[in-house]
Order: structure tokens, then sequence, then C-alpha cells
């Protein structure tokens, strides 16, 4: 720690981001969250049963209870995880930047500088055009890498941010 | 030389007609040759030759009248504060953009362009259009003059009632380095021949299949021949192959370094570098300090022997296609690269500061994914044979030199205005950058580093991002708000 003190003059009192005043998302984000993994396993078993129906001569059964089971735990866990990490997202718009962070097991925070971002960009896919939510990204020149994506916000919420976001653009330019 | 009136319509160097022809001849053969293939194999056609005569020069006929045509229907100009490129005549297209918008330009020069002594000139965006402003033939001088020109953005048209040039007094090129045949001859063989070896070896297999899929049956016979004789060989072969792999490695790297660096001249001018090299292929690329986002360095065990090391300018992505655009010098000495550095950075001011490296537990991770993993993996298979399981031993300790030798390199500097990474395994890499060039900053933490209070971070340019693995966590999070900080406040433009 001495070694950074060193190098870095820190200006007195930076503001820190707090993890605990970071905006949710909104609940019913989690819907589509669980559509997408049934989705998923409706395409994972569908494959399954064609190959079944394909491939000559049955399979002893004690393969296909095997496969089933592990599908049935996958489920599970990845939905288990899903409700676990929800609480996790959120996004934190302060004077000079807008934040995001997600992830349970890999806690990932990211953060724009409003003076950095070149555009933004509101999307509705079909089930969020049904729960009347929107998505928003923001584009900066720094590539994929750097782009930040906030999903499940409340349509009129995320016009509202993008119309806050476009002036603070126009600001710096 | 002649004086250029950019507000005027202008049409490239009339030895653009050759190679609009040349162009239409190489598409032509692109789009028709499977069908002449298909004619030739069934000879009885060729019974008509006088038909095949007439349409042969009825191609040649169409193929010189779209020349010209596309000749007179291509212009370039500048009207107000943006450069308009018209072409095509049966769909014609008008490419406009703001002179502002130019990120750079450049000119190439392939060996026909040679011969004609005419070079093709790029010009990159920042917006989405791309690929398609090139303008392919203008006489050498004219080129050079158009791209300072454009370069030098709107200011130059402004002041056109006063016809000449307002122009700040041309500042002398200064040579920076030159790569003579002996240098090409050392950046050859310290390329990384390993990576060679695997690209030729990818591209002989590839070879091998589609040979095999043609004489299918005669391959069997050879390879089942050439596997009997592999097998029934001594290790005398087998190092004979390896050997005879490293030699064509290394002369294939030789013949790339000199067809690409050949007569490599990096230069500078004002506040801008201009690098000029190329054998069949001349490119001549001008690059403004500003534009750079991250400049990086790399030496290996053979460059070091040679004192050379290898820089890269990196410079914003552009367009659609997100291409990081860099260009880069190799067979620098510590002298140019220390130019180099002061010219971009100024004073270096990181070198008295404390290297900070990476948490011991950053090589745990990397041993428990390159040596654990497999080995864990591949544990079924393993007492099978006494061989497997010394391999496998070799394998566990290798992962760990390995991932020992990255850790070792693992470390970075950081003052309030600029950072430099380092990392590497054999190669040493460094990567440095001005602070201000950041775009946004990312904190990661797994459960496993969150129990040891670590965390690494990544820092987001245009041109890439940097990482910082395995840090302290309260200092990754200093680091973190004083980064957002720095670039919140900063007035500079990262462009």
């Amino acid at each position: 720690m001495e070694n950074f003190s060193n190098s870095i003059l820190i200006p007195e009192n930076l503001p820190e981001i707090e993890r605990k005043t970071f905006n949710p998302l909104d609940k019913k984000y989690l819907k589509i969250l669980f559509i997408r993994i049934i989705i998923f396993f409706l395409v994972l078993a569908g494959a399954f049963t064609t190959f079944l129906i394909i491939s000559e001569g049955k399979p002893p059964t004690y393969i296909l209870s095997i496969v089933i089971s592990v599908l049935v735990f996958l489920i599970a866990f990845i939905s288990i995880l899903t409700v676990l990490e929800f609480p996790r997202r959120g996004y934190l718009l302060r004077e000079k930047d807008l934040s995001y962070q997600k992830g349970l097991i890999t806690y990932k925070l990211i953060s724009v500088p409003f003076n950095r971002i070149q555009h933004v960009e509101v999307n509705q896919g079909v089930f969020e055009k049904i729960l009347k939510l929107s998505s928003v990204k923001i584009f900066t020149a720094g590539g994929q890498a750097s782009d930040l994506s906030i999903h499940g916000l409340p349509a009129e919420i995320a016009q509202n941010l993008k119309a806050f976001l476009s002036e603070k653009i126009s600001e710096h330019e | 030389m002649n004086k250029m009136d950019l507000t005027k319509p202008t049409r490239q160097s009339v030895k653009g007609l050759a190679l609009i022809f040349i162009q239409g001849i190489r598409q032509s053969v692109r789009m028709f040759w499977p069908l002449v293939l298909m004619l030739v194999i069934q000879k009885e056609i060729f019974a008509n030759n006088l038909i095949w005569l007439f349409i042969g020069i009825a191609i040649f006929i169409l193929l010189i009248i779209h020349s010209i045509l596309f000749y007179l229907n291509f212009y370039f100009y500048v009207s107000g504060e943006e450069f308009i490129l018209k072409k095509g005549y049966f769909r014609k297209k008008i490419l406009t953009i703001p002179l502002d918008r130019i990120q750079s330009v450049n000119t190439k020069q392939n060996l026909i362009q040679q011969l004609l002594n005419v070079e093709s000139l790029e010009i990159d965006t920042a917006g989405s259009a791309g690929k398609e402003l090139k303008i392919h033939a203008l006489e050498k001088a004219f080129a050079a003059e158009l791209q300072n020109k454009l370069r030098s953005g709107k200011a130059n048209f402004k002041s056109k009632d006063s016809n000449d040039e307002v122009q700040l007094p041309e500042t002398e090129e200064e040579l920076i380095l030159k790569l003579e045949p002996v240098d090409l001859l050392k950046i050859g063989i310290s390329q990384n021949h390993f990576r060679t070896a695997l690209i030729i070896v990818a591209f002989g297999f590839q070879i091998f299949q589609k040979v095999e899929e043609v004489f299918k049956e005669k391959a069997e016979e050879y390879s089942g021949e050439f596997f009997s004789f592999m097998s029934n060989s001594s290790w005398a072969i087998v190092l004979f192959l390896l050997i005879f792999f490293l030699i064509v490695s290394i002369l294939f790297s030789l013949f790339r370094t000199v067809f690409k660096y050949f007569d490599f001249k990096l230069l500078k001018k004002g506040n801008a570098y201009r690098v000029e090299a190329g054998l069949l292929n001349k490119r001549n690329v001008i690059i403004p300090y500003n534009k750079i986002q991250e400049l990086n360095w790399e030496t290996g065990p053979i460059k070091k022997r040679f004192g050379i090391y290898n820089l890269v300018f990196k410079q914003a992505v552009s367009g659609q296609n997100r291409k990081v655009q860099l260009v880069d010098a190799p067979g620098c000495l510590t002298q140019h690269l220390e130019t180099l550095k002061t010219d971009l950075f100024g004073e270096d001011k990181l070198s008295e500061i404390n290297r900070i490296y990476s948490n011991n537990y950053y090589f745990r991770r990397l041993w428990f994914l390159s040596g654990w993993m497999p080995v864990i993996f591949t544990a079924p298979f393993l007492y099978t044979e006494i061989i497997y399981l010394l391999a496998a031993f070799l394998w566990f300790l290798g992962s760990a030199g390995f991932s020992l030798l990255i850790l070792k390199k693992r470390y970075f500097k950081i003052n309030n205005d600029q950072i430099r990474i380092s990392k590497g395994a054999i190669a040493h890499k460094w990567k440095q950058m001005e602070l201000f060039k950041i775009q946004s900053v990312e904190f990661r933490q797994t459960i496993f580093q969150k129990r040891r209070s670590l965390a690494s971070l990544s820092l987001m340019n245009a041109s890439g991002s940097m990482t910082i693995p395995y840090i302290d966590e309260t200092m990754a999070k200093e680091i973190y708000n004083y980064l957002l900080y720095h670039t919140e406040i900063s007035e500079k433009s990262w462009m």
C-alpha cells in the first residue's frame, strides 16, 4: 500500500462508489431471465429428443435417466444462481458518470464517465415489450469491452435515462 | 509541383485507367474462372475457336469501356468543410465526410502502382464509410500534398481567398529509425518461430486435407507408408524433422520480414510520425501523436541479445469493422525507444516509481488452470502407461515454471497522469498510456479473490484494454476512483 500512495497523489475524499446505493433493476426483468432459461432448455430437450428419434436402437434407460437428471439439475442450478444474482445487478447514476454492477461468482463493476460516451440507444425485445421494459445501451469509443448495457429498466425510466445522458453528451461536445 | 485546387472536382491520374482495367480483369477472372476451367476440361469446346476469340475480344472491349467510364466519373473535391468523392456511372455514389472526422490519411503502393509510379490514398474516418474512401491512382507528389492538406484539416481550406498557402513554415522531417538489411535479418531471426511453425503446420495440414480429398486412395497409401516409416525410424529422423521445421519457419519469418519492412523508415515531423515501408506493397502512414492511444513495446530472448525492441503504436478503432489501427516499428534500439517515449509521454517520471506486482495468488490460479486442470481431466487415462504419467508430471512442472515466469513479469507503475504495465512469459511486453485516454474502467472480483481481499482492474481505451490482475482490493478501489476522477476532470480530447 505504501508504494501506491508514494506514486499517486490522491486528492482528499475522492468519491467512492457504494454498492448499496445502486438502483436495482425492475423485478419484472427476472421473468424475462426465466423465460430465457426455459427457452434454452426447451431447445436442448428438443435436440435431445430428435437425437433419440433419429438414432436407431434404444439407448439403455440408465443413460436416459442420467441425461434427464443432469438437465433437471442444471435448470435448478441456473435458476437458483439467477435468483441469487438478481439483487446484485443495478446501476448508479452520479454527477459525472454511470456505473453498472452485476455478478455473483464474479462481481463486476464498470463505470463510464459522461465525457466518454459516444451515443446512447434504447432497445426493446419482444418479451420486454409485453412487460413494458427497455434496455439502455451506452457506446464508447472503447469498443465492445467498454460498452455498457443496462437491461430491465421500466420503459419510461429508460427513455428518461437516455434523454439525460444525451444532454450530458452534448454538454461535452 | 503543380498547384492544387481542391475546391474544383479533380480526377485521379490518367494512369488510373490502367489500374481500373487490371482490376476489371481480376474481377472477371475471379467470377468466371470456374466456368472457364469447366470449358477447358471438356476439350471439345475448342473445336470452335472463332466464337471464343470473339467472346474474348468482346469482354476486352467491355472492360476498356468500363475503365474509361469509371475513370471519367470518378471525382473528388472539397466543398465547404467536407471532402466529397463521387464515383460510378450506372449507379452513382457520392461519399461525403466532414474534414474534422478524418482520422488518418495513408498511402499505399502495390507492385503495379510502383511500376506506374502512382500511389493509392486511403482516408480513414471515425464514421462508417470505411474502405470506400480510396483513390487508386495519384501521382506521388500530388498524393503527398493531398495527404498533408487533408490531415491538417479545415484550416487549410478556409484561407482560399489568398490562393497561396498561408501555412506555417514547413518543419523538416527528422529520421528516427531506418532499417538496413542487417536489421531485417536480425528482426526475422528473432520472430516467434513457434507461432510461425504452428501457422505453417496448420496451413500444410489444410493443403494435405485438400489433396487427400482429391487423391484419396493414393494419399492413404502414402500416408500409410509415411506412418510406418515414422514408426520404424529412429529418433534421429524425428530430430531431423524438427530441425527441418525450424529452418522452414525461420526462412518464412525472414521472407515475411523482408516483404513487410523492406526499406523501413520512421520519421518525425511536427507532432506526427510517418512510417514508410514495404517491398511489393509499399505503405506510407502518418500517425499524429494525439491519435496514439497506447504505446506498446516488446522484447524476447533473442531480441534482447540483439538489443532490439518491437514497438507498436496503437490507434483508435475506426468504422464499423472495429479493427484496431496499429503501426509497428520493429528493430528499435533502446535509444529509439527512449526518444519515442519522450515524444509521446514527456520526461520519464515512471522510472523512479516502484513496481506493484500482482499477488502470488495470480500464480496459483494460472497454475491451476494450465497445470492442474488438464492433469485432473486426463487422470483416468494417465495410469494406463508409465510414459503418460511421466509426461503429465513434466507438464505439471512445466506449467508451474511458465506461470511463475508470467507472475514475475506482471507488474504496473502508475503516477497521476500515466500508467505502464508489464507482462509476458518468455517475451516481455510493456504498455503505456496517458490516463485521460481512458474510456471506461472495470473492477472484477471473484468470490475466491474476495476471500483474499484481491481484485482485478481493466482500463479500456479506444484501442483496447489494459488489465491489472490480482492486486490488493483497497488499492484497486482507490485506483478505480482516481481514474474516474482524473478522466472526468480532464479537458483534453482523447483523439
